[in-house]
């Protein structure tokens, strides 16, 4: 028999319906069907989402640096390097406001800025502001344990030049994103640039890397650049051209220095200058690179072109004797000497330098068409092409445009323009024999076919009469070289002052040496001297010999004159035997 | 369950384990990598600037100064330069 508790009536017993439990199982299918589906998704087609999520937690892309290209000199010396440098930077939203007074006079103090600026910059409404650049590493450091919040550090490069001054046209300079902005560093600039790489990386809770996903770019550095320049000779050029325009008080100067052998540029000086590692203080003078980007009326120093091309035709001979006269009336204005003569020969036209003559050589034997030809030639009137920003080409105006007045002119050098790097390039033509060499800026020591130009005989019968310029009767006994036979031509411009030719003067010289086997061409400028003489023979010349017995000497090539000869019977006694030539007496100069 | 199913879970522990230990040993090679890396990268600012210090020390101008007025030295000149032949 059922007992049936006393509390329990079966009256009260509730029947629910059956449909009410299928409802609660189907939604509850419902429900984990929902859940499936999603987790499906999750996995399956909505995956990358939550992929790339959790990438984003765990791995980060990190850059690789790459540095630029150093710029070496021909002997492998550094001439511009980059070294790693930090800036500094404030995240001005992290940095708190109650920092104390005294970690602010102390980063102030590291950044060399003043307080106030450093307030102003940190309250700045901006994320993040650079509150220095390129700070030295050490310092760098320094502000790193100050440990304030908010302040980080950046890795950048900075560029370094060791010749400072001496160099400063030639290499150029960087900005602060170390892209090139001047000389050497703009033109090459592709090469020189590095390209920073990336890598993505896994990294841990802490930041640590742990573990290399792939390299996504590899990092390129820079090329190394190196340069046919000297730096010893660079140096000795500016500093005898710096010399020479504070002994002359000139407003400016330049030199280059051209092997004839190789066409490969020594030395291109220019003053004033500037220091490329300190720039804030610069101005469009300092920065000029004069020798490439100016030019002017070369004066006397075109003469011997001009004689060279009678001299090729036959039409005269060196020794051939000229009526000269003290004046020559072409055109309005008579053509004058400095000194007047009555009677030349062709060589003594050129060791006294006079208009006279030259002017006369043009007007009677040559034609407009090839004095065009022969000075367009030798590269005037063309840009150089050896790759440097702002070469100028000067200008040779067309033939037909000529009025014997101006053929006449051009003849001694007004009325035409070139640069001085322009007459230094045409005055290889006399060093090698006729032909006029290819030049360039980067090292490459071998021997450079050139075009010729004039014949062999034109050059050596040139080459005599441009040494006698420097003998007694001459225009420039200063040019004379210690041990060395030098050649060259003087120039004295009047500088053109708006229309006309006001009191100012350019003071060239222009030369080779040795003249027994010429290995160098050096040009030299002086702009405006003003203290006493304005002559091409007592500004430039003394620029040239000094620069051109330093030069020969730097490079080992043995004197051509007074030179004390020995004889060495034993090579494995230098320095015990003694000689069979008397040295003089070294005297101390202190 | 038999030996067999034993074994093989033994043996699938042993493999999971050795699996962590490589993984362990890789991340700290991979370390120690990366921080050679580091060491390598500083070694070859530090040479630049030795480098760079050198070219400072041994630039011309310095050396002029050094030569001219420490060591009271004069530029040679042909006149004061023997130049030897090699006798034949």
């Amino acid at each position: 028999m059922r007992s049936v508790g006393f509390s329990t009536t079966p009256n009260l017993v509730l029947r629910l319906p059956m449909w009410r439990s299928r409802l609660m199982l189907f939604m509850l299918f419902f429900v984990f069907m929902l859940l499936l589906i999603r987790a499906f998704w999750i996995q399956g087609p909505g995956n990358a989402f939550y992929e790339a999520k959790g990438v984003r937690g765990t791995q980060r892309e990190l850059e690789l640096p790459a540095s630029r290209g150093k710029i070496l000199d021909r002997n492998g010396q550094v001439i511009a390097t980059s070294l790693e440098a930090k800036s500094v930077i404030a995240y001005n939203d992290t940095v708190p406001d109650d920092l104390s007074a005294e970690k602010i006079r102390k980063l102030a103090n590291l950044l060399k800025i003043s307080e106030a600026e450093l307030h102003k910059k940190l309250k700045e409404d901006r994320k993040q502001i650079f509150l220095k650049r390129q700070v030295d590493p050490d310092v760098a450091q320094q502000i790193k344990q100050l440990e304030i919040p908010g302040i980080g550090l950046n890795n950048e490069y900075r560029r370094f030049y060791p010749e400072g001054e001496a160099m400063a046209h030639v290499v150029g300079f960087t900005s602060v994103e170390d892209r090139g902005q001047e000389g050497m560093e703009l033109s090459r600039e592709k090469e020189l640039a590095g390209h920073p790489g990336a890598r993505r990386v896994v990294v841990d809770r802490l930041g640590r890397v742990v573990e290399d996903v792939a390299i996504l770019q590899l990092p390129q550095n820079g090329k190394d650049l190196q340069l046919s320049i000297d730096s010893k000779i660079q140096f000795l050029a500016y500093n005898a051209v710096k010399n020479a325009v504070e002994e002359h008080r000139a407003t400016a100067g330049g030199a280059v220095v051209l092997d004839t052998q190789t066409g490969e540029i020594l030395a291109l000086a220019n003053y004033p200058s500037y220091n490329p590692n300190d720039r804030k203080k610069l101005n469009g003078e300092q920065l000029r690179n004069r020798v490439l980007t100016d030019t002017f009326e070369p004066g006397s120093t075109i003469k011997p072109f001009t004689v060279a091309i009678a001299l090729e035709k036959g039409a005269v001979a060196p020794n051939t004797n000229m009526l000269i006269g003290a004046k020559y009336l072409v055109g309005p204005k008579p053509i004058t000497d400095t000194h007047p003569y009555s009677n030349l020969t062709v060589a003594q036209i050129i060791q006294k330098s006079s208009n006279i003559g030259t002017a006369k050589i043009a007007m009677n034997n040559l034609s407009t068409e090839e004095m065009w030809n022969f000075y367009t030639s030798v590269g005037l009137g063309q840009a150089p092409k050896i790759g440097f920003p702002g070469a100028v080409a000067g200008t040779v105006h067309p033939y037909k445009k000529w009025m014997p007045t101006d053929q006449a002119r051009i003849a001694f050098g007004y009325g035409i323009s070139a640069s001085l790097f322009q007459i230094a390039r045409a005055y290889t033509i006399f060093a090698r024999d006729g032909e006029l060499v290819p030049l360039t800026i980067e090292r490459s020591p071998v021997f450079k076919p050139g075009t010729h130009v004039i014949s062999a005989k034109t050059a050596i019968e040139m080459r005599n009469m441009m040494e006698s310029v420097t003998e007694p009767g001459g225009t420039a006994i200063k040019a004379q070289a210690e041990g060395y036979r030098v050649g060259g031509k003087t120039g004295t411009a009047h500088k053109l002052v708006g229309k006309g030719y006001g009191n100012k003067y350019r003071a060239y010289f222009a030369g080779l040496a040795p003249i027994s086997a010429p290995r160098i061409v050096v040009a030299v400028m002086i702009d405006e001297p003003t203290g006493g003489s304005h002559y091409g023979g007592d500004v430039a010349a003394p620029v040239f010999s000094t620069i051109v017995s330093e030069t020969l000497r730097t490079l080992n090539v043995a004197p051509d004159i007074n030179i004390n000869q020995g004889e060495l019977k034993d090579k494995n006694s230098i320095g015990t035997q003694t000689a069979s030539a008397k040295i003089q007496p070294v005297v101390l100069k202190r | 369950m038999n030996r067999a199913t034993l074994t093989l879970l033994a043996l699938l522990l042993v493999c999971a384990l050795s699996l962590v230990a490589a993984q362990q040993s890789a991340r700290k090679l991979f370390t120690s990598l990366e921080r050679a890396q580091i060491e390598e990268r500083k070694l070859n600012q530090e040479w630049l600037r030795l480098e760079y210090e050198q070219r400072n020390l041994s630039k011309s101008a310095r050396i002029r100064d050094v030569a001219r007025n420490q060591l009271h030295m004069v530029p040679i000149t042909p006149e004061r330069t023997l130049y030897l032949k090699e006798a034949r």
